[in-house]
């Protein structure tokens, strides 16, 4: 098991960046597909952060963890400091209920849709998105 | 950012100009979009072909511009790598646009329609 941590700035320019960096450290451990849902996961995630955690604290960047090992990547997205706790389990719209016309609204379902294990609750006093991907066979 | 190009049969095909169409510059793609639509581009091609990674913002984007063409024109894409295709294909969104494999192919498809 290798446990990665990286920060990233609680900003919309910042997100991008992140993806590609987690991505990269996927290939090879995870299918091409699951790369990809990975991608879609990590992508909503963080935006959804930057764009609706609200935090006193906008300048504490935004704490990741990557778990890798032979059978799965976990990716952990600690919500910023003082947010609101939000569990997208319980208030996420599925893809088939958005209006197809919808400009949005879609970020979650994708979530719930592309990961294969979402969990959320508090871990030391800060509430985490963990998602899990199963690795290749 | 957007790179647009007009051709026969009032046709424009628009290139989106970035590697990835997310929260950071979708906005951005909708708004120098729907100007060329309220300019009187009425017949759209987004090639996707230079464009990696679509993320729901970006489809949000494009659903947006779909939305202000309405029924007066037409408005369908192609150039999608697999992960673009299958970002439609989850979202449903290959029942919204048609797609075609590349500019060609779109076009040649518009102009039959004329």
């Amino acid at each position: 098991m290798t446990t990665l941590t990286f920060q990233m700035a609680n900003r919309l320019d910042a997100v991008d960046p992140m993806v590609l960096t987690l991505r990269r450290q996927v290939e090879g451990r995870l299918a091409d597909e699951t790369q990809f849902r990975f991608s879609v996961c990590v992508s909503e995630a963080l935006t959804n952060l930057v764009l609706h955690a609200e935090t006193p604290q906008k300048d504490a960047p935004i704490q990741i963890t990557l778990a890798l090992s032979d059978h799965e990547a976990v990716v952990d997205l600690f919500d910023p400091t003082g947010a609101k706790a939000f569990d997208l389990r319980e208030n996420s719209p599925s893809l088939s209920e958005v209006d197809a016309m919808a400009e949005s609204g879609r970020g979650l379902g994708l979530i719930l849709e592309c990961a294969d294990q979402v969990h959320y609750g508090a871990v030391d006093q800060r509430n985490r998105l963990s998602l899990t991907f199963h690795s290749r066979g | 950012m957007i790179h647009s190009t007009t051709h026969a049969a009032d046709i424009t095909v628009v290139r989106p100009g970035v590697e990835r169409l997310t929260a950071i510059n979708a906005k951005t793609f909708k708004e120098e979009v729907v100007a060329l639509v309220e300019a009187g581009a009425g017949r759209l091609v987004i090639d996707f072909k230079d464009t990696s990674f679509l993320d729901s913002s970006g489809l949000g984007a494009l659903t947006g511009v779909l939305k202000k063409i309405g029924h007066r024109g037409d408005l369908v894409v192609c150039g999608l790598s697999s992960d673009v295709e299958q970002m439609f294909r989850i979202c449903r969104m290959d029942r919204v646009f048609t797609i075609y494999r590349n500019e060609a192919a779109a076009l040649q498809a518009l102009s039959e329609a004329s």
